[in-house]
This record gives C-alpha cells, sequence and structure tokens, in this order.
C-alpha cells in the first residue's frame, strides 16, 4: 500500500473514472433524461474518451501538466455543462497540484478541493442545489477529515467515497436550483442528480487505485 | 475608432447562424466583426470555451467585445473563456445578461453604429424591454419567482395606478442603501397611511417596508432613488423618505462630484464597500488595542431540520401560522434586547428586529409550507438560504449582515422547536472571544469588562463586529481565517489596529501588549481644538426624532422643521394641537436652545389650504414665509402656538422663517414674531439676495441660518433632486462657499449668530470649513455629531479659516475639496 499517488497512478485514476463511465453512460443518461436534457452519459464518454486519447498521445511529465491537458480535453469535448465544471475541476486540481510527480494524501486533498472551489466558482452552486456540488463537497470534507485524524491515503480516499455516495443519495429527494433541472422545480425531486452521480464515480475510481 | 466585436455563443451552430443573419439584416454595410462560438469541436450541440476564447480574440480591433450567450453552460463556458484570453483583452470583453437574439440584434447594431463598448454591452442587456412592455401584464409571474421574494410582485401589481407622489433622492451616504438605512426607511413608512415603493433604474419597486427588499436594490452613493406612494398620507410618507435619503442618514456622504476622479472620500467608499472583495485578503484591526488573553470560542450549534419531512395537507396553514408566531416571538425578543442597552448595538438590534418582521419570509415560506408540505423548520432553513444567498449576491455592506439573518433564522429556529437559542458562553474570567462572525444579538450579552477582544473569521470594517467592537472600546480583528479552529483557553494576542493575532505569544511579545485604547464618543460643547465654540445641533423633523438627537448629545435643536404637524392635513391644525406637538420637542431638551422654523410650505412641501398647485414652476413660486402675502393668519396662528409652548418649557425658543429674499420681508416677519411674543427672532439665507444683503438683515434681526441646500440650488440654478445636475447643486461649490463667507463676515461685524442647518453642515470637512467662513453653529442628522465634533475639536480655527480661504479661491467643487483637505489633513 503506497502512501502518495503517483503520475501513473494520476492516469490510472483517469482510466478507471473512463471505464465507469463507459459502464454507466446509459444509466448516467437516462438520469439525465428524467431531469435534464439526456446528454450527461455520452457528454461524459465523449470527454473521457478524448481525455484518454490525448493522455496517451503526449504522456505528462507532472501532475498540473497532466490534469491541464485532461481540464483543457474536457473543455472542448464534453459540449454540456460538465464540460466547463470538469474541465474547472481538473485545471485547478493540476494548479493546486504543480509540477510534481506524486501527491500524498494531503497534497491530494488540498489539490481537489483547489478543484472544488473551481466549480462552486464556475457554477455557482451551494450545498443542496443538486448539483455535483452535492457529492463533491461531502467527499472532500470527509478525506480532509481523514487525513486529519492521520488515516493514510487508502483510507481517507475510501472515505470520500463513501461520502461521495451518500452526497449523492441524499440528491434524490432535493428540488433542483441550478441548471436546466431548475426549470421542472418540484418535479426534479425524486431522482438523483446526474452531477453528482457522476461525482459519486470519479470517487470510486481514485479509492479503487489508491487501494491496488 | 473600430465597431466593438460580437461573440454569438450558442449550443446549436444552427440557431447562431440565423440569429447573427437576422441582427445583420439591420444593418447597412456589412455591420461589425461577428463571430458565433457554437457547439462542440466534433459538430455536436454544446458549447466550448476555446472555441468562445478563440472567437473572442478573433473579433477584438482593440475597442472590446460584446459576448452574448443562450443558456445553461453556454453562460458557464463564456466565463471559463474568459480564463483563456489574455489579461489584457479580458478587460475589454463584456459578458452580457441578454436574451439572446434580442441582445444579438441590439448589439450588432449599436455596434455597426460605432456605439463604445459599454454602450453597446448596456443596450444588449435592456434588450428584452420591449417585450416585457408590450406583454407586460399579461405574462404575470409565478408568485415563487425570486423577485417576489423581496416584495416586487406586490409592487408591480400596483403600478398600473398612478402614485399620489412621487419624488426623486440621490442617495448620498458613502455606504449607501444598507442594511442600516434600510431599516431606517422601513422603520417609518408603517406611521404613514400609505403604501410607499422605492425603485432605481428599470428594475421592479420594491415595498420600501421590506428592509431586503431595499437591500437588493444596491442603491451606493450616487444612485438616484424613485419613491413613490399610494395612500391618505401619500405626501408626508414620500417627503420624509426623500429626506432621510437625502441627508444621508447621517452617515458619512460620499463626494458625488468626483465621478470617475479618485478623491479622498471615494477611497472610503472603496474602504467601505470593499470587504466581499476583501474577503480572504487576510485579517483586518477595525478596532484599536494590543491585549492578550485566553480564547473562548463561540460555536454555533444548529442542525440542519429534515428535508424529507412533508406535513399532511389539513396542518398547513397551522404551520404557516406557527412559523409566523415564531418570527414574532423572535422579532420581540430582539427588541426587548434593544431596550435594554444603548447607542448603535440599539440600532443595530431594532434593525435585525425589522430583519425578522420583514414580508420577504412570508413569501419564502408559503410557497414551500403550502406547496411543497416542508415543516415550518424546514421552510425557514430554505428561506434563510434564499434571503442569505439575495444578501451575498448584493456584495459589499449587504453581504456582511448575511450573520445577522442566519442569527434570526437560528433563533426562529429554536423558536420552533422549543431550544435554547446558541449564543456568547457566560464566562467570569477575562478571556477573547472567537466566532466565525458576531450576530448583534450575541453581542448584547457581551460584558466588555470581562471579554478583552473580538476576532472573527467573516466580516469587514463596516460589519456589526467592527462597529459594535468600536462601540465597547475592544480591541478586534476581522477576517481572521481560522480562528474558531483555536482550541478554548489557548493565549493569544490581538492588536486590534494591525490585524496582528498572535497564537502563544513567547515573553517578549507579551510584553508589547498596551492594552485597550477607547475612543470616547465625543462630549460637547462643540469647539475647535483651540477653543473657538462651535455650537453642534441636531435637526428634527418630528417628535420621534428627539431621542436619537438627545442620545447623540446634541446641543440642543439647529433647524426644527415644523412640517410634520402640517402636511397631509386637508385643515390647518388647531393652536392647541399645534402647542402640544411643539412641546414633545422643547421638552426634550431643557434649558438648551431649540431654533425653529416656520412653516416652509410649497414648491414640494404643497398644502391643500395654504399653497397653489398650478405654479408653473413652484420652486421659484410662493413658497415659505411668501404664503404670508395671502394668508398672514396660518403664520401668526403658529407663531403663537410655538410662543405659547414656548411658556410651557424651559428650552431656549429660537423662531426663523424661511425663503427670505429681501430686508422688507424680514422687517414684516420680524414684527409679526415679536407681536406675537417670540424672543429671539431670525431668518433663513436661502437666497443669494439674502445672502448679498445679509448685513442689513441682521440689523433687524437676532439670528441667521443658512440653508445650504436651498442656497446651493438657487446659487447654481440647479434642481438638488436631479441626479444629472448633482455637481452643480454640491455644497463645496466656490460660489456658494463665497456666499456664506459674505454672510459670516457680516455675522462677525454685527456679532450676530450665523447657523448652517443644510447636509453640508454633516460632512466633517465641509463643517470645519464652514466654521473657517465664520459660522457659529452648525446643525445636522444627529449621527453626524460625533464625527464633526471629533473633527472639529481637532482643528485650529486658524486651519479652519486657511482651509476655507483655499476651498472659496477654488475653481471648482471638486477642487475646494481637494483643497480644504490638503489643509485639514
Amino acid at each position: 500500500m503506497s502512501t502518495t499517488l503517483t503520475l501513473d497512478g494520476f492516469v490510472r485514476w483517469l482510466e478507471s473514472f473512463r471505464a465507469r463511465i463507459d459502464e454507466q453512460t446509459a444509466y448516467l443518461t437516462e438520469l439525465d433524461s428524467a431531469i435534464g436534457d439526456a446528454d450527461h452519459g455520452s457528454n461524459m464518454a465523449r470527454g473521457m474518451a478524448a481525455v484518454m486519447t490525448k493522455v496517451g498521445e503526449s504522456p505528462a511529465a507532472t501532475a498540473d501538466e497532466l490534469f491541464k491537458t485532461v481540464g483543457m480535453t474536457l473543455v472542448t469535448s464534453v459540449g454540456g455543462a460538465s464540460g466547463p465544471l470538469y474541465g474547472t475541476f481538473f485545471l485547478r486540481v493540476g494548479m493546486a497540484a504543480g509540477p510534481v510527480s506524486e501527491c500524498d494524501a494531503a497534497a491530494l486533498a488540498a489539490a481537489l478541493r483547489a478543484g472544488l472551489e473551481g466549480v462552486v466558482a464556475r457554477g455557482k452552486a451551494e450545498a443542496g442545489d443538486k448539483t455535483m456540488f452535492d457529492a463533491l463537497s461531502p467527499a472532500l470534507d470527509a478525506m480532509d477529515a481523514a487525513v486529519a485524524a492521520g488515516a493514510s491515503l487508502e483510507e481517507a480516499t475510501a472515505a470520500a467515497r463513501d461520502a461521495a455516495a451518500t452526497g449523492r443519495d441524499a440528491t434524490e429527494p432535493l428540488v433542483a436550483r441550478k441548471g436546466r433541472a431548475s426549470y421542472l422545480g418540484e418535479r426534479s425531486a425524486g431522482h438523483l442528480d446526474p452531477g453528482a452521480t457522476s461525482t459519486a464515480l470519479l470517487f470510486e475510481a481514485l479509492a479503487e487505485v489508491t487501494a491496488a | 475608432m473600430s465597431p466593438v466585436g460580437v461573440v454569438a455563443v450558442s449550443h446549436s451552430p444552427a440557431l447562431a447562424e440565423a440569429a447573427i443573419a437576422l441582427a445583420l439584416e439591420m444593418t447597412s454595410d456589412g455591420g461589425p466583426a461577428i463571430a458565433a462560438a457554437a457547439g462542440t469541436a466534433d459538430g455536436g450541440t454544446g458549447t466550448d470555451a476555446a472555441r468562445i476564447a478563440a472567437a473572442i480574440a478573433e473579433v477584438d480591433s482593440g475597442d472590446g467585445v460584446v459576448v452574448i450567450m443562450d443558456l445553461g453552460s453556454a453562460i458557464m463556458s463564456a466565463e471559463l473563456a474568459l480564463e483563456f484570453v489574455d489579461s489584457g483583452l479580458v478587460e475589454r470583453v463584456r459578458l452580457v445578461a441578454a436574451p439572446f437574439v434580442e441582445g444579438l440584434l441590439a448589439a450588432v447594431v449599436r455596434a455597426a453604429g460605432g456605439a463604445a463598448l459599454d454602450e453597446v454591452a448596456e443596450e444588449a442587456s435592456g434588450a428584452l424591454r420591449p417585450k416585457l412592455e408590450h406583454l407586460g401584464g399579461q405574462s404575470g409571474g409565478r408568485s415563487d419567482e425570486p423577485g417576489a421574494e423581496n416584495g416586487a410582485a406586490d409592487a408591480q401589481a400596483n403600478e398600473p395606478d398612478v402614485p399620489d407622489a412621487e419624488a426623486q433622492a440621490t442617495v448620498r451616504n458613502v455606504a449607501g442603501l444598507h442594511a442600516r438605512p434600510a431599516s431606517v426607511i422601513a422603520g417609518i413608512v408603517p406611521g404613514f397611511d400609505a403604501e410607499v415603493t422605492l425603485a432605481v433604474g428599470d428594475r421592479p419597486p420594491v415595498s420600501a417596508a421590506s428592509p431586503i427588499g431595499i437591500a437588493t436594490l444596491a442603491a451606493g452613493p450616487g444612485t438616484l432613488v424613485r419613491i413613490a406612494a399610494r395612500g391618505l398620507q401619500a405626501g408626508a410618507a414620500v417627503e420624509e423618505v426623500r429626506r432621510l435619503i437625502e441627508e444621508g442618514f447621517g452617515e458619512e456622504l460620499a463626494d458625488l462630484t468626483a465621478a470617475g476622479a479618485p478623491s479622498a472620500s471615494e477611497a472610503t467608499a472603496t474602504a467601505a464597500l470593499a470587504p466581499a472583495e476583501r474577503r480572504g485578503t487576510g485579517p483586518l484591526g477595525v478596532s484599536a488595542g494590543r491585549v492578550i488573553g485566553p480564547v473562548v470560542v463561540l460555536r454555533r450549534s444548529v442542525s440542519e431540520p429534515d428535508a424529507a419531512e412533508r406535513l399532511p395537507e389539513d396542518e398547513l396553514e397551522a404551520a404557516l401560522a406557527e412559523a409566523a408566531e415564531a418570527r414574532e416571538r423572535v422579532a420581540v425578543d430582539y427588541e426587548a434586547r434593544a431596550a435594554s442597552v444603548s447607542g448603535e448595538r440599539r440600532t443595530v438590534l431594532e434593525a435585525t428586529a425589522a430583519m425578522a418582521r420583514d414580508d420577504a419570509w412570508a413569501a419564502g415560506m408559503e410557497p414551500r409550507i403550502r406547496r411543497s408540505r416542508l415543516t415550518p423548520a424546514r421552510a425557514t432553513w430554505e428561506t434563510a438560504d434564499d434571503l442569505a444567498g439575495q444578501y451575498r449576491r448584493a456584495g459589499g455592506v449587504f453581504a456582511e449582515r448575511v450573520t445577522d439573518l442566519l442569527d434570526v433564522r437560528n433563533r426562529v429556529l429554536a423558536a420552533i422547536t422549543g431550544e435554547q437559542p446558541p449564543g456568547v458562553p457566560e464566562r467570569r474570567e477575562p478571556y477573547i472571544l472567537v466566532a466565525d462572525d458576531l450576530a448583534p444579538a450575541d453581542t448584547v450579552t457581551l460584558d466588555p469588562a470581562i471579554c478583552l477582544a473580538i476576532v472573527t473569521e467573516q466580516g469587514g470594517p463596516t460589519s456589526h463586529t467592527a462597529i459594535i467592537a468600536r462601540e465597547l472600546g475592544l480591541p478586534a480583528v476581522v477576517g481572521r481565517a481560522n480562528a474558531t479552529s483555536l482550541v478554548d483557553g489557548t493565549l493569544v494576542l490581538v492588536d486590534g489596529e494591525t490585524g496582528e493575532v498572535l497564537i502563544d505569544p513567547d515573553a517578549t511579545a507579551q510584553a508589547t501588549a498596551t492594552g485597550v485604547l477607547t475612543t470616547p464618543p465625543f462630549v460637547g460643547p462643540g469647539a475647535t481644538s483651540d477653543g473657538h465654540r462651535v455650537v453642534l445641533g441636531s435637526n428634527v423633523g418630528a417628535p420621534r426624532d428627539v431621542a436619537r438627537a438627545v442620545e447623540r448629545g446634541a446641543e440642543g435643536v439647529g433647524l426644527f422643521r415644523t412640517e410634520f404637524c402640517f402636511l397631509d392635513r386637508d385643515i390647518e391644525p388647531s393652536i392647541p394641537e399645534q402647542v402640544a406637538e411643539y412641546r414633545q420637542v422643547f421638552a426634550a431638551f431643557p434649558d438648551q436652545r431649540v431654533v425653529v422654523r416656520t412653516l416652509d410650505a410649497g414648491s414640494d412641501k404643497p398644502l391643500p389650504f395654504l399653497t397653489a398647485d398650478d405654479e408653473p414652476n413652484p420652486a421659484l413660486g410662493v413658497r415659505g414665509v411668501r404664503t404670508a402675502r395671502r394668508n398672514p393668519d396660518v403664520l401668526e396662528r403658529q407663531l403663537a402656538a410655538i410662543a405659547e409652548a414656548a411658556q410651557h418649557e424651559t428650552a431656549e425658543i429660537w423662531v426663523m422663517a424661511p425663503m427670505i429674499a429681501t430686508l422688507a420681508e424680514t422687517q414684516e416677519f420680524a414684527a409679526r414674531a415679536r407681536g406675537a411674543g417670540i424672543g429671539t427672532v431670525g431668518v433663513m439665507i436661502e437666497t443669494p439676495a439674502a445672502a448679498l444683503t445679509a448685513s442689513e438683515l441682521m440689523g433687524v434681526v437676532d439670528f441667521v441660518s443658512i440653508g445650504t441646500n436651498d442656497l446651493a440650488q438657487y446659487t447654481l440654478a440647479a434642481d438638488r433632486v436631479l441626479g444629472d445636475l448633482a455637481d452643480l447643486a454640491d455644497p463645496w461649490q466656490p460660489a456658494l462657499l463665497r456666499l456664506i463667507g459674505l454672510v459670516g463676515e457680516a455675522g462677525s461685524a454685527t456679532a450676530t449668530p450665523v447657523g448652517v442647518c443644510g447636509e453640508a453642515a454633516a460632512e466633517p470637512a465641509l463643517g470645519a470649513v464652514l466654521v473657517g467662513l465664520g459660522v457659529t453653529s452648525l446643525s445636522m442628522a444627529a449621527r453626524a455629531i460625533t464625527p464633526v465634533g471629533r473633527r472639529l475639536a481637532e482643528l485650529s480655527i486658524d486651519t479652519c479659516r486657511s482651509a476655507a480661504a483655499a476651498a472659496t479661491a477654488a475653481s471648482d467643487a471638486h477642487g475646494a475639496r481637494e483643497a480644504a483637505l490638503a489643509i485639514l489633513g
């Protein structure tokens, strides 16, 4: 069990995220068809496919370089709101991580939090708006708490994964207040938020690679 | 100059191309540089920040780019695109919140016409207006739309009706219509039998009884506010609100002449409005003093009410009533706390009580309980979130009131659930209080003898923490990140001047603690540093102003406006009625001077039994003392009432007439007043004619008082309520200062007291200049007494005179102010 996540580990994280998105494309799109424009699954799948192609073509030497490529590729290939949101997330993660080749749990948590701040700045979402924020924010709170309590990288990312899943599940009864789903008002209650669902996948992938 | 470029951002390439083609049909010669950034790279539906950034760079010719977006991700992608373009270019890109087709068309037409960047952006952002106006009443609106929450819907519903009274006022105080002024307005409006609304620009009016509604106007200094009212007392209500706004609530006034040019007062304005922007830039000392003590962290333990619980259909109305009753109990509790303290803390608590009673709560609660069937606790929680969001978006001083709002929420939740509301811990040993931010209710239980200092994570220089710390004389630092993560009992050194918070200071650092530096409130009598006496009185417009004037240490009343007792009456009040009203004011100032102005009707204050309503130019018509030409009886009876009221009280009553232009008028008034038994008689100097003949007038009366607002308006021939002419009707105009100087000289030569009772007296620097010009008393809104008194006490009379000489010699109002400030320091 490793105490840091290396560049190679980051790439495996992205690969695993992509695999989960591919596996659940139809499910994500189905969620989005209930409350949005039925494109979240296909948009994310297209975006992550483009990301893996780009990353394969020109391997990055440092974390900031890698995540900049990921962010810019998502921005230009996703199309929907997830493009600028996930794009900003990875761009900020890269900027916060800096030109390093590996991150320990604390550095990773700090970089991910910078990503969250980017998402908030971009989407202006707050807790309970039924957005990806509702999975992302509790995940990072849990990760910070675990790191502060001296948890290992594996334990901290596992805590983040669990909190993201709980956050995702909690979006079901909420009434959407951001994005196209907000036009549905009360009718948006009773469905999981697709963005929160894909975010939970991102943390499943992270927990998987740190446990490997 | 080349035309401003336009970028159309859409999810759909077909939509963007068609919209651009439609817009270009409106131009004859090809139109401006325009580019579409639509669809994803692979031709799909969506938006792409990188393409938007490229399109912006492509159409920019150096004069800027306007970006019009369709919906959803287009907006976020456009914002993200700004992170990808050169920093030099970012400054001249405007993302416009315009409807896509209308906005694009408006932008293209204006850009083709050679308009500058901001004109193009403004035209585009107003592009929905014609459609709104056309469809206006039919479009209706759901009652839970955001605007409805601040009372806009009610006001809109009334809009087609012609108001019974209207006026405009320019916001003059540096901080604008923030929460305290808003609650002052909302506090007086219910006292009138009238529905009053305020509006700024094209936005729908908001209820003047709703502090949150007023706050959403985001009216900063210089903003023109339209006041309208319907109802029996519409006129009086509008006049009172206009007066409050124009007087700047007794707060520091902004320099409205120097638009664009940096000045001392703009620097202050920036400082006052800066907190939202400076969040996160580090700790800031807001109340001086350097002390050491153990930390006590204020913890707020309010748990979020269950979001999943739903009420049965038959309990909804009871739930609404329960929530309303809880808010009322909380408001009553705030008022009780307010009554137990004085000064700023009282004002702040009264403002918070008004916040608890705000109509915006009911507007937010009703759909949540009636339609979503949430519990009262949950609906309160979500409504508070919404309101807090509105405050945060308004930014600046509004954002600083979020803590107060959340305190209201916490107390309402406690009232609903029957739990203890959170608050400041009770301690017997000295401690330093650490909190995320303090709410006014927290500070009431704060004992300045035990609490040594305050450190908060949130807040800016004008937050309640800062205001209250200064009043209690406690050192305070705001904006200290992670302060609440300190462990109770940790020793810290706090410097309320430098913003330093040192954890576990060593012996050397501990030795630097110097204790609390208190700045006591100003206590009269007013004088310069070398003892030149200046009487600092308060303006009083109604008996309700009296308590504040006394509390602020006013040396009597320099201007008692008597209109309140006449306005909105169809017939003149009887002498006994008048006597009773006047005595209320006189009784509050035993053995002190109260300068009474006789009825100043006409112009903007018409009275059905006294003034004509068909004058072509009411400001130059039968107003003030001129109404006595046709109706001397009204004045005679008022003088008799004043004289009788004076006999019953010990206050020293001086009486003066408004709108004097000639020596003959002065003689006539003096004869009438003395005949009625008034001992000390004076006239107002509000016309250039009176100023130029001041020494002759002083041969007839015992004192004069300069009304700078009217004197400025008549000297510069500029209506002072017109925002466009605010630079002319500026009390710093050298021509005005020279006229005041003439009156001051005449006063010195004849040993006649010369007062000033306009807004000018409330600005500390200008007050000093007036004293330098020979003015012997200043009368102002009660709040201004401490800043003006303090400033004068720092200056010698010679410094005031030098500043006055420099200001009168300047070539314009801005220069006069700069020249005076250079000397006053």
